[in-house]
């Protein structure tokens, strides 16, 4: 049993993205760069295709088939399983949204790539923007720890257990 | 397979872990953990604070400053360098915050430091048009590695608060290369007023327009008041730069022309610590005029962020390193300050209301 063909391209376009923006985002907020301006077109670019993406994977998820879990996988891991994939929604949904807010309470313009303007989240708050700024490192940090426990089940489920959940991801 | 690991071996297990070990390890490197010595915004934010910069709410340099709105008009001169919304020829509002250049909020006015203009200028349309200017010629630096340093040797000793003036001698000694800015910077005559001073960009940015022409700037704001030199106050006010520029603002308004100089063949677009030939072209791109003052305090300039990247289109920015830093170390210090408590500004709203120079604790 696999996942649908739309479900497996989506999962991986995503995946691609969001690590370039993780590092996009570690290298704006720890380096001084003369690439900055550039990272920042970029980060907020992709961050808001990442957006969309998300809400369409969301649709997705709830109208196409996910393959079952193995029968045999313990309570406590089926229970670590779910509840991982309900928080990565999660995280993948606020990032951008927290970064669009920010951005907006801070009073900064919201320009794309190409020079397309996004309308502002919220008004201009300079005290929500620190706070949310803060809130999107933080989310940022956790979406990467989330990352590599996949990344670690995932390679667990196709290596050690050999149980097929892996293979689900990887073709159709 | 007689020979293929059993499920569960060391070599299974590692081909488990070892992935997601060497991607957290490489966004750990990328997050500069193994690399303190890595020139980071918290680094500046560090070294801000050592030259005098407090934890109270406010910028990191620039820090005592005051807030101004008017409008900008642009002149048909601008239109044929760029294609952006600003120049179209509308009358714009303007936000703009006069400021001293040091990190220290409650430094007393006095003729000797270098004082600033930030303006943002928006359209209807949607265009933002933010500027940091100041009132030295040329950019004691050239590049990150430049302005890091240029900020360690201002820090302040804990136990005297003054700057060690060997530091700075022994900057300026290492860089030859900045010999002409450090000549330009000490020959400047400063202007008795904050109405009658010229701020710089320093910094260049590239202007695109509707034939897709691209033409590298720097920009100047030009007072339209006549220039006289500085001296003291006459009195023993400590704000009586920001005060006098009240007083005048409350008489009539005040413009500043916004001039682009154009490079040509040759100039150094990308180095702000080198001048430009003297015959560049100059373009008059319109005027700002202010009508009326406010404290920081009371008007949405205190905590908004004047960084120069923000830029509408038909206005870009060029391949200066300091422009990028000056994006990020200003988005670091919007964070930080907008997250702390922020004590009363030195120019208040009583300041702003009632102008007339007192003798104050204050001043110098």
């Amino acid at each position: 049993m696999s996942f649908s063909r739309l479900s497996i391209l989506l999962h991986w376009v995503m995946a691609a993205l969001i690590i370039v923006m993780l590092f996009v985002g570690l290298v704006m907020a720890h380096d001084s760069t003369i690439h900055y301006a550039g990272l920042f077109t970029l980060h907020r670019t992709v961050g808001f295709l990442l957006l969309l993406l998300v809400v369409i994977r969301l649709i997705n998820r709830f109208a196409s088939h996910t393959p079952p879990l193995p029968n045999d996988l313990p309570a406590v891991m089926k229970l670590a399983a779910h509840l991982s994939h309900i928080l990565l929604y999660g995280f993948m949904i606020a990032l951008p949204l927290v970064g669009w807010a920010m951005l907006s309470a801070g009073g900064y313009p919201i320009t794309l790539w190409g020079g397309c303007h996004i309308p502002p989240l919220i008004g201009f708050h300079p005290h929500l923007w620190g706070a949310l700024r803060c809130l999107h490192s933080l989310l940022a940090y956790g979406l990467i720890l989330l990352i590599l426990a996949h990344i670690g089940a995932a390679l667990l489920h196709g290596i050690i257990r050999r149980d097929g959940v892996m293979g689900s991801m990887l073709r159709r | 397979m007689a020979h293929s690991p059993r499920k569960g071996s060391p070599a299974r297990w590692a081909a488990v872990i070892l992935p997601p070990l060497c991607l957290g390890g490489l966004m750990a490197w990328t997050a500069g953990m193994f690399s303190p010595a890595a020139i980071s915004p918290s680094h500046f934010m560090q070294r801000f604070h050592n030259a005098g910069a407090p934890d109270t709410g406010f910028r990191r340099a620039h820090a005592k400053g005051m807030c101004a709105t008017g409008w900008f008009d642009p002149s048909p001169e601008g239109r044929v360098l760029s294609r952006s919304g600003v120049f179209k020829g509308e009358h714009l509002p303007v936000m703009g915050r006069f400021s001293l250049a040091p990190p220290m909020p409650y430094l007393p006015d006095n003729p000797a430091v270098a004082r600033s203009l930030a303006l943002q200028i928006r359209s209807a349309t949607g265009d933002d048009w933010r500027m940091a200017l100041v009132d030295v010629p040329l950019q004691p630096m050239r590049d990150i590695a430049d302005a890091y340093a240029f900020f360690g040797a201002a820090r302040l000793d804990p136990t005297t608060h003054k700057t060690d003036p060997a530091a700075s001698q022994a900057y300026a000694a290492q860089r030859p290369w900045l010999k002409t800015a450090f000549e330009q910077v000490k020959a400047h005559k400063q202007s008795s007023d904050l109405t009658n001073d010229t701020y710089n960009s320093l910094d260049s940015f590239i202007l695109t327009n509707d034939a897709g022409k691209q033409v590298a700037v720097r920009w100047s704001v030009v007072a339209k008041e006549d220039f006289s030199p500085a001296e003291g106050s006459g009195t023993n006010d400590g704000n009586y730069l920001f005060k006098r520029l009240v007083q005048t603002l409350d008489q009539k308004p005040l413009s500043w022309d916004i001039v682009a100089t154009v490079a040509r063949e040759g100039d150094p677009v990308n180095d702000p610590s080198q001048p430009w030939n003297e015959a560049d072209q100059k373009v008059t791109v319109g005027t700002v005029t202010f009508t009326k003052a406010y404290s920081e305090d009371e008007s949405p300039c205190g905590p908004m962020v004047f960084d120069p990247t923000i830029l509408p289109d038909g206005i870009s920015v060029s391949g200066d390193p300091l422009l990028a830093l000056r994006s990020s170390i200003y988005m670091r210090s919007y964070a930080t300050r907008s997250a702390e408590h922020k004590t009363p500004s030195m120019v208040t709203p009583g300041d702003v209301a009632n102008p007339p120079l007192t003798s104050d604790e204050k001043g110098q």
